[in-house]
Formats: C-alpha cells, sequence, structure tokens
C-alpha cells in the first residue's frame, strides 16, 4: 500500500495505491496523520488506484474528515471503484464524504 | 463663558476619567456574562463615556443644577439593543440583580405616552455598583459613581436614531406633517415589534407542544417537520435496529447527524411523525435482513448510525414497488445526485430479491 502526498494551493492531494487493509492501515497511518496539516484546507483522498478498504482503513477516512470537520477544511473522496462505493454505502459512510 | 462652578465640575471630570473609563469598558463585559446565562441574545450592547465638551456644553445649559460631579447621571452611558420586546424587560431584570436602581431617576419612556400617541419608547435606568457586589481600593469612587443602561429593541433604536437625525435637537422647527409622519412611523414599528415577539412565543409554545407529544407517543397528531423531526431524533428513534445491525459485526456505531433524512421522509410523502414511526416498527425486521446480507459475510465492524434509517428507506421503497428508480431517488436524495447511484440502486435491488422480507 502506498499513499503519495501532493500539497496544493489550498489543501492536500493523497493518492491511495493498492489494498487497505488492517496491516496496510497501520502502515499509511502516519501518512494519515499528516494530512491532517491541512485540515484547514481540502485533503482530496484519490482512490483511483484503491482497490479495497477494510474497517481500519474506513476508520483513517473517518478520522480525517474529524480533523478537517474541526479546522473547518472538508474531504473530498474521489475516483472510488463501484465495489468500494458499495462498502461505503452498507456502512453509512457514502454520505459522510463529498464523493466525485 | 463658563461658570467657575462649572469650572469646578469639569476638573472632577477629568480626576474620575479614569474610574468612568474602567466603568464603561468593565460593566458591559459583566453583562454580557450574564445575559449568556439567562441565555438571552441581545442585538448591541454599545458603551460611552461623555466626552468633555459634550458635558461642557450640558454645564453651559444647566450647570447649576448639579451640586457635584456625582449629580451627573449619565457621563457613563450604556445601550443594551434587543431583538424582541420582551427581552427589554429580561434586560432590565438583570440589571435590577447587578446594580441598585435610582428609581427616582430613571424612567420607563413606554410607559409615558399617552393611549393616542407614539413616539420615543426606551427604558432607562440610573444604577450604581453595589459595594457588596464589586470595589476596587484603587477606585473608590467607583460605587458612588451613577450610570445610564438605555434599553431598547432594534426597531425603536432605529425609529430614535432617525428622529434624532430628522428633527430632534436641531433648533429648527420641524413641519407638522414630518412630525406626524414620524409618530405614525414610530405606531407602525410598535405593532411590528409586538408582532416579532408574538411570532416568537407561538414558535416556543408550537416547540413545546411538539416536544409533549414526542415524549408522550403520540406521534400521529405531529406534522413532519424541521422542529418535530429534531425533536422525534432526540427520543432516538432507530438506536434499537442499529443496535441489533451493529450486532451482526460487533461493529462500533459512529454516531452522525441523521437530520439529513428529513427531505427523504418528505420526499416518501409521510406527513406526520406518527408515519415514521408505523415504518421502524414495519420494517425494522426487513432492515436487519439487509445488514445480515451486506456485511454479514464481511469484517467490517464500523457503521454510521444512517444505516438503520438507510435500510429502513430501502426496505420501505421496494416493499411498496418503488423498485430501482425508488432506491436511486433515496441514494440521490441522501448522497446527492450522480449517475453511480443508478448502479447501487441495481445491486440493492438484485441482493434484496431474495430476501425472506421481500418473499413475504
Amino acid at each position: 500500500m502506498e499513499v503519495k502526498i501532493q500539497k496544493q494551493e489550498n489543501g492536500v492531494i493523497a493518492e491511495l495505491i493498492g489494498r487497505l487493509d488492517t496491516p496496510a492501515s497501520q502502515e499509511v497511518a502516519p501518512a494519515f496523520d499528516s494530512l491532517k496539516e491541512d485540515a484547514a484546507g481540502t485533503i482530496i483522498l484519490d482512490c483511483t488506484q484503491l482497490s479495497y478498504i477494510s474497517s481500519s482503513g474506513l476508520r483513517l477516512f473517518l478520522s480525517t474528515r474529524k480533523a478537517a470537520g474541526e479546522k473547518g477544511g472538508k474531504v473530498i473522496v474521489k475516483g472510488i471503484s463501484n465495489d468500494i462505493r458499495t462498502v461505503f454505502m452498507m456502512t453509512g459512510f457514502l454520505n459522510l464524504f463529498e464523493i466525485q | 463663558m463658563m461658570d467657575l462652578h462649572s469650572e469646578e465640575l469639569l476638573e472632577q471630570y477629568r480626576s474620575l476619567l479614569p474610574v468612568y473609563t474602567k466603568m464603561a469598558e468593565e460593566i458591559p463585559a459583566k453583562l454580557k456574562e450574564y445575559f449568556d446565562e439567562a441565555g438571552l441574545v441581545v442585538a448591541a450592547l454599545e458603551h460611552r463615556v461623555k466626552t468633555e465638551s459634550s458635558l461642557a456644553g450640558k454645564l453651559a445649559l444647566k450647570g447649576g443644577k448639579y451640586k457635584d460631579i456625582f449629580d451627573i447621571t449619565d457621563l457613563v452611558g450604556l445601550r443594551v439593543i434587543t431583538f424582541y420586546i420582551d427581552d427589554v424587560d429580561k434586560v432590565a431584570s438583570v440589571l435590577e440583580r447587578l446594580f441598585v436602581i435610582d428609581w427616582a431617576n430613571s424612567v420607563d419612556k413606554r410607559k409615558a405616552h399617552e393611549t393616542d400617541s407614539f413616539g420615543y419608547l426606551s427604558l432607562h435606568y440610573i444604577c450604581s455598583i453595589p459595594e457588596t457586589a464589586y470595589s476596587d481600593p484603587d477606585y473608590p469612587e467607583l460605587n458612588k459613581i451613577r450610570f445610564e443602561v438605555q434599553m431598547r429593541t432594534v426597531l425603536q433604536h432605529a425609529w430614535a436614531n432617525m428622529n434624532h437625525d430628522t428633527g430632534y435637537k436641531s433648533g429648527v422647527e420641524i413641519p407638522k406633517v414630518y412630525l406626524r409622519n414620524l409618530s405614525r412611523l414610530a405606531g407602525m414599528l410598535e405593532l411590528v415589534d409586538d408582532e416579532f415577539s408574538r411570532i416568537r412565543r407561538e414558535l416556543a409554545d408550537y416547540r413545546r407542544q411538539v416536544q409533549n407529544l414526542v415524549a408522550s407517543g403520540d406521534l400521529s397528531e405531529v406534522q413532519l417537520d424541521g422542529d418535530s423531526f429534531r425533536s422525534y431524533l432526540s427520543i432516538r428513534p432507530f438506536d434499537r435496529l442499529m443496535r441489533r445491525i451493529a450486532s451482526i459485526n460487533q461493529a462500533e456505531i459512529q454516531e452522525v447527524d441523521l437530520s439529513k433524512f428529513l427531505p427523504l421522509f418528505q420526499a416518501m410523502r409521510f406527513k406526520t411523525l406518527g408515519d415514521i414511526d408505523a415504518m421502524v416498527k414495519e420494517y425494522s425486521e426487513a432492515a436487519y435482513q439487509i445488514a445480515c446480507f451486506q456485511i454479514g459475510l464481511t469484517d467490517l465492524d464500523i457503521l454510521s448510525s444512517s444505516v438503520a434509517p438507510q435500510n429502513l428507506c430501502t426496505a420501505f421503497i421496494l416493499k411498496n414497488g418503488g423498485g430501482r428508480m425508488g432506491l436511486k431517488l433515496m441514494l440521490d436524495e441522501l448522497n446527492g445526485p450522480s449517475e453511480v447511484n443508478e448502479a447501487m440502486a441495481d445491486y440493492l435491488v438484485e441482493q434484496s430479491k431474495d430476501l425472506p422480507f421481500m418473499n413475504q
């Protein structure tokens, strides 16, 4: 699992590549923590190359959303596959994020 | 040319100016604390210390009236501007609790008008700080200085300012027709102030009624709207189902704001809270079956609290012939319109068709 972070004018884009399962979530947690530095702006989680997400991965998304909510920023989830969208729907996460 | 007595008063004023400034800064801050405590929201809280030139002008006109500087009660002036006319009396009661009121010099202009006249409406209190409440050895005069607090509504304030700009103290006699127009306006604003207060009272009554009906369980009597839905959510109507769904995977429930379901329920033509409650009673088992099918074979152990109402709506729409189109509209309403919602709706139709509730 790889997270490529790129700063932008008003926030940051994190490109998530691979499977965000439980071990991978632990591995990339520091990268997600670093996104919180930009929580006052827009954090884009680019999921175009994300093939799987587990509960641990959902928790990372959720904590990013919480940090953005506290600082007046927002999280945009971009490019999710239908399988991941289904996971978001089943868990009630779909309407927690702006999905693009 | 100023007389000797007025010069003495001005000298006293200059020496007390730091105390006046302290009072003008600290009293409003204290008042704000008390207003917050009383749940009182005011439009503005203004303060000023009379300037030396303004005082000199006053003394030139009636300096002989004052024995010493403490006889002048408006050197420190505060103005509390409220949104509602009822709140003027609430502000007054806060002042009565905090300060010593000099009733002999306080004026209720609201009562000063004859039955057939309209004009300046404001409540003026002359106050002082009791030593029991606050004293400062560095400012021993603090408790001796009286100050004026004017209390009025936003509309009364607007009228008073307009009236002031138009005629008061201008030195030019205003034609009667304009004075009559100003009085007419004062009468109209008085009516508007009363209406605003009436609407607020009625809204508060309505909210209390709704809360009572929700608490008593008489939900079929309660129209579905923003207020009633908020009250309904406060009794946590979906919790039981949500806990049951979470127990499938021993999942953690992430509490989220469910108020976004209101437009969906309205689109589903629910008219009363009773309609939602009936859905909860009738479709909880079906909603649970959907959840079992969706997450039972996964290790997903975190769920948003919106899963319960979302699955209830899914079951309701499917059982009432809404089909794929109905589900797409539901997803559009909850998640925002998207072409992908069609595919999600197809998925929901497909996975639900073999569930027991669809075949009963």
